[in-house]
């Protein structure tokens, strides 16, 4: 994929995708300055402080080390959840378009009861209940991330699940389905080798977006306390810095801003994946 | 000739909001191996549905199909989806209308064409290229080899409807529909296609089913045609015997469309006056009685059945053309 010719926004969301990809893999094996809470003179400096590029909180963390190492559990806590969701509320719509009837029936059914359910409290409770100590076995807990991915990929399958149905099922009218049909190709293999290819960009558009919205969400079921560990994720530090604004603002903005730039970058990514795709369908 | 499809009081109906839709009301049609027939017929006459219903292509719940469809023995319409998809592809087919929307957009030629070759006959990979090769020269398609590497839109519309062909008499179908071929083609293209479908036709010895709007461009590549009207067949004789001895008045005023080149200058071009039946509609007298320019009053009460003239020259008309 070449970055010549393609609009700015385009070339800068790539650009920060590369950073992000660099701090959730390489950057986090730099010698960033450790957690030194007897190092009086550094707790909650400012930004371009000696030794502590974005400052450090009041208890004295480094904020550039703590941004590179909650890289890793936003994206990832994105990029599974909205995998997953894609993945089976795509094959949950594509299946119910192709097949109509009854199976749609059943299909949109599950979609609209689960849409039905309140979101926000559906995931409180989900980690309240999954993500607490067992009682019976007080040593071992479900990892809250895992939780949280969970729940949010099951609220995300209805979401994408009717967005996927409603392209697919424009495609499964095509005429070249039907002509698919009339040579003898088998009803599964007109799902994927027909229908999927069609479908799979406006996914991939959609997905984007969704990973976004699921950034956000994070941060925000973190600020409610149902977030990731709070300080392992953006979200969750955001979450625990926001009480000091007042003194150290700049705990608070720093990871507002890595998560807008990182929504905007997948916001513009899904754009422009779906300009490309209108103007292919615009050519057939 | 011995007879491969026999089809005998097709009905069609569709469930509407607006009610019953009779798309095709008791066609009858032997088809022998080998033979080339025309089904000619203007929008809404029911001859597309009549070969969609004929292959059961169509599905869903609000499609009910009666009557009888005997494929060498068997009653296509008792075939259950898995085993009528035995017969797709390898014993009947079909040419679309519209080879624009006829092929998968993101998927190669060559993809295409070799999925049924894979999966059908069971062929290897390289074969199934090695095939698709052979076909696209059989149906006259300039470097194969480069065309199966190519997605539908770097084709030209010609182009795909021969990549089309190909592929529907990939497996050797003893019929093939041909629905509409070339209405979607440039008039240079459509001489060409239907030469190729003619000749394709004479070398593999299947029988063909030209489906069209156009009576003169089944003319020269069928031995009968049967002329449908408000989802029946008005009028049904060997090519040679329509043309020459004409019964059913609607069967004149098509031809009576045809643009010709003899034809005085300045003369207006035929048309039929008015609209086709309604579909929904159950008729009661003829159903061309309404826009036919010898209708007495019989017509409009009575409605005709198909009469046979001798020589299997059938129509379905109270006064036709020339006498009884």
């Amino acid at each position: 994929m070449g970055l010549k010719g393609k609009p700015l926004g385009y070339k800068l969301s790539a650009l920060w995708f590369v950073i992000c990809g660099l701090m959730a893999t390489v950057l986090r094996l730099l010698p960033l300055p450790a957690w030194d809470y007897n190092d009086a003179d550094a707790l909650g400096v400012g930004i371009f402080s000696k030794g502590h590029l974005l400052g450090t909180d009041y208890s004295g963390v480094d904020q550039l080390s703590a941004i590179i190492h909650g890289t890793r559990i936003s994206l990832a806590v994105a990029i599974v959840s909205v995998f997953f969701a894609l993945s089976i509320g795509g094959a949950l719509g594509i299946l119910a378009a192709y097949a109509r009837g009854i199976v749609d029936a059943i299909i949109t059914m599950y979609f609209n009861v689960t849409l039905s359910i309140p979101t926000l409290i559906l995931v409180l409770a989900m980690v309240a209940i999954f993500a607490s100590p067992d009682p019976f076995n007080p040593g071992y807990t479900i990892p809250r991330i895992l939780v949280l991915i969970i729940a949010i990929t099951f609220v995300a399958i209805p979401i994408l699940g009717r967005l996927i149905r409603a392209t697919a099922l424009s495609w499964a009218g095509r005429e070249f389905i039907v002509v698919a049909e009339s040579i003898g190709v088998k009803r599964r293999q007109i799902l994927w080798q027909h229908i999927l290819p069609n479908v799979l960009p406006a996914m991939l558009s959609i997905g984007f977006l969704t990973a976004g919205i699921v950034i956000v969400v994070e941060g925000g079921l973190s600020i409610l306390g149902a977030g990731a560990t709070p300080g392992s994720s953006w979200g969750s530090l955001l979450a625990r810095n926001r009480g000091d604004i007042a003194l150290t603002p700049h705990t608070t903005f720093i990871p507002v801003v890595v998560i807008s730039l990182t929504v905007m970058a997948l916001n513009y990514f899904g754009d422009y994946a779906r300009t490309k795709i209108d103007s292919r369908e615009s050519r057939i | 000739m011995s007879e491969l499809i026999a089809i005998s009081d097709l009905v069609v109906d569709f469930d509407t909001k607006r009610g019953t839709l009779h798309a095709v009301r008791g066609v009858s049609l032997n088809i022998a191996a080998g033979e080339s027939v025309g089904i000619v017929g203007e929008s809404g006459s029911g001859k597309t549905v009549f070969s969609r219903a004929t292959m059961g292509l169509l599905r869903g719940k609000r499609v009910h199909r009666t009557g009888k469809i005997i494929f060498e023995g068997t009653d296509l319409r008792g075939l259950d989806h898995e085993q009528i998809r035995e017969y797709w592809g390898t014993k009947i087919a079909m040419v679309f209308q519209d080879p624009m929307t006829a092929l998968n957009p993101v998927r190669r030629i060559g993809s295409q064409m070799s999925e049924s070759l894979v999966k059908r006959l069971g062929l290897s990979k390289e074969d199934a290229k090695k095939r698709s090769i052979e076909l696209l020269t059989q149906v006259r398609l300039p470097e194969p080899e480069l065309a199966l590497l190519k997605y539908p839109h770097q084709l030209s519309g010609g182009m795909r409807q021969r990549v089309m062909i190909a592929m529907s008499i990939a497996c050797n179908p003893k019929l093939l529909f041909a629905d509409e071929p070339t209405t979607a083609l440039d008039v240079t293209v459509q001489a060409q296609v239907l030469e190729l479908l003619a000749d394709l036709r004479r070398d593999m010895g299947m029988a063909m089913v030209i489906v069209t709007h156009d009576l003169g461009v089944v003319a020269g590549y069928t031995d009968r045609i049967a002329v449908m009207y408000g989802g029946e067949i008005v009028e049904l004789a060997t090519t040679t015997d329509l043309f020459a001895n004409v019964k059913m008045p609607y069967t004149e005023a098509l031809m009576n469309a045809i643009p010709r080149i003899d034809r005085k200058r300045g003369t207006s071009l035929a048309a039929i006056e008015g609209m086709p039946p309604d579909p929904i509609t159950i008729h009661t007298g003829c159903a061309f009685a309404a826009r036919c320019p010898y209708a007495q009053q019989k017509c409009r009460d009575e409605h005709p059945e198909l009469v046979d003239a001798g020589n299997g020259h059938l129509y379905r008309c109270f006064f036709p053309i020339g006498g009884k």
